[in-house]
């Protein structure tokens, strides 16, 4: 077949060209869709958001002919929303778990790479385990474990379980990286009188940054997006999370969807302003991380 | 290591106690104790009766718990079509040299992966809303207009609009995992196909994807682990309904525990997701390392 197509290839020149114009222009088309129907939800909640309900309710699609912000001047003046408030935790929650994790990822983790002693492999089996086990199996069992210690419904709740779903990729990402360090790093190090705390902080933590900013990347997303564990952990309004806020605030206005789509986006921003300015970064991150792990 | 920089044992437990500590009170003491009360009968109260494994025993002849269990394998199967197959198609489109914007594609592409699944399941409710759905106004459009449904009320059809959103939500996610393996590999390969005559389909089916299987058994092994865990777009769809025609199995665990309040039977119902999501995923990654072994190393 190959013999045959050489040939007529050569001779039907403009033709071929024709081809491979209506093939790019296809091609093109295609992925401008399906790169539109990625963004199209945040373009269409926008515009909508700025509808009153009325106007929504009569054209669905169709730009504002008189665009305004009082749907979201009306969620964030009413506390009652916990707009706010539900940003405010999640910020906090977020926060202290990614630093957490990053910590203690990389403690444990360089300790698991280079410090021999007794049930050092096991340790490194135990967190690794953590991998393995499906996470979504403890929704009841934590919750009953954290109503019977009295940890539940707290501002730090959910740090707890996040840190500790964290962990195990973390460790497992530090301990490979440190695994490649050279050895000679911490012995010059050691040589120089540096104590072994000082040389974990100063001198192979900057040589992990790049490993330890991907575990940032992940972790942040995760615990920003964590819904499930929120659910069953917090009953306190005043301590939701932006996603079981979320679920709240649309069970309260599920007929007015401009409302809804102002406060979507507007607890949504914050991580749409963080992926578009660290796109790059963060994709690589995200990318790393689910291959190695 | 030298011995002067071996640190004292203190100094290394200290480090290691709170991540420890942490670790297993929040994954360990659960499944001990979902374990443990899952031989009660016990309905969140003070009252519990220990009844054996009569809880065990309901759960092996719950059908619902099964039906939900085939559902999580019903989303496997739609998203490893969907999520990785249509990837992959979009990956050989965006390989082309004709195509432009390459970057711009891949940073809208990859976006919805970051959103909350609550998020992409509240704005495809939206789209699937009868009165003021895109999807319902779409098909008046087109002339379509005794089409129109309340979509997530169709009992057959729910799980596919389910899956959906899903599906939508991580194409770039793999597209991304796969435009990097490929670009990984030497693109001389690809050259000396096309000069050897193979079209575009035959490149893809015997160059790329032999190239990249081992990456693309990780993106399987995702997809297993993703949605042997879904729940959160579910729960803000349809919850599970209509009837249990979209339960997943972490939903009817909840749904037990906490709208029934029957804790033991919940307990038992985990402990079961525990093992039956251990030995798909487990499966499957051992699966996945046996196929990657043949070629030596990853």
């Amino acid at each position: 077949m190959s013999e045959n197509k050489t040939p007529s290839k050569a001779k039907n020149r403009p033709d071929h060209k024709v081809k491979t114009r209506v093939l790019a222009v296809f091609l093109n088309l295609v992925l401008i869709i399906f790169s539109l129907s990625c963004i199209f939800p945040l373009i269409w909640l926008f515009y909508s958001s700025l509808k009153e309900k009325r106007v929504f309710n009569a054209d669905i699609i169709g730009l504002p002919k008189s665009p305004s912000f009082s749907n979201y001047v009306d969620i964030l003046s009413n506390k009652d929303y916990h707009i706010f408030a539900s940003l405010f935790n999640s910020f906090r929650t977020t926060i202290i778990s990614v630093s957490l994790i990053i910590i203690c990822g990389f403690i444990v983790g360089y300790i698991l790479a280079r410090v021999k002693f007794k049930g050092n492999r096991l340790l490194y089996v135990i967190f690794l385990m953590g991998l393995l086990i499906p996470i979504h199996s403890l929704l009841v069992p934590i919750y009953v474990v954290f109503n019977n210690t009295g940890l539940n419904n707290q501002w730090f709740t959910l740090i707890i379980p996040y840190v500790a779903f964290g962990l195990p990729i973390a460790i497992f990402l530090v301990e490979g990286y440190v695994k490649a360090i050279p050895v000679a790093l911490e012995e010059a190090a050691a040589i120089d009188g540096s104590s072994f705390t000082r040389t974990l902080f100063t001198v192979i933590l900057p040589t992990c940054k790049p490993i330890l900013t991907t575990v940032g990347i992940i972790q942040t997303f995760g615990c920003w997006n964590e819904f499930s564990f929120a659910l069953v952990l917090i009953r306190d309004q005043a301590l939701h999370t932006v996603p079981l806020a979320m679920t709240q605030f649309t069970g309260q206005f599920s007929s007015d969807y401009p409302k809804i789509m102002a406060a979507l986006l507007t607890t949504m921003a914050p991580i749409i302003v963080f992926y578009f300015v660290f796109s790059k970064q963060i994709i690589k991150g995200m990318v790393a991380g689910a291959v190695k792990g | 290591m030298l011995n002067s920089i071996r640190p004292k044992k203190w100094v290394i437990a200290l480090y290691l106690l709170f991540p420890i500590l942490l670790y297993v009170f929040a994954v360990f003491i659960p499944l001990i104790t979902a374990g443990f009360y899952s031989f009660f009968d016990w309905k969140g109260g003070p009252n519990k009766t220990f009844i054996g494994l009569d809880n065990y025993a309901t759960l092996i002849k719950d059908d619902v718990f099964w039906t939900s269990f085939g559902h999580n394998i019903y989303l496997v199967f739609a998203c490893i079509i969907g999520q990785i197959g249509l990837a992959f198609i979009i990956v050989l489109m965006i390989n082309s040299r004709l195509v432009k914007f390459k970057a711009i594609h891949r940073t809208f592409g990859f976006f919805p992966s970051t959103i909350s699944a609550v998020y992409i399941g509240l704005i495809w409710l939206m789209f699937y809303d009868y009165k003021r759905g895109i999807l319902n106004w779409f098909l008046e459009l087109i002339g379509k207009g005794d089409q129109t449904k309340v979509w997530l009320n169709e009992p057959k059809l729910v799980m596919l609009l389910i899956a959906i959103p899903l599906i939508w939500q991580f194409i770039g996610y793999y597209m991304v995992i796969i435009i990097s393996a490929i670009s990984s590999v030497d693109q001389e390969i690809f050259e000396v196909a096309e000069l050897d005559g193979a079209n575009a389909f035959q490149r893809a089916i015997y160059v790329i994807v032999p190239l990249i299987k081992n990456t693309l058994l990780v993106c399987v092994t995702l997809c297993v682990a993703g949605n042997m865990k879904a729940f959160d777009h579910i729960f803000v769809m349809t919850k599970g309904g209509p009837g249990n025609d979209s339960m997943v199995m972490a939903l009817y665990g909840y749904k037990i525990s906490f709208a029934q309040q029957n804790m033991g039977y919940g307990s038992a119902i985990s402990i079961g997701i525990f093992f039956v999501s251990l030995l798909v995923i487990g499966g499957v990654q051992f699966l996945v390392k046996m196929l990657t072994k043949e070629k030596g190393e990853i």
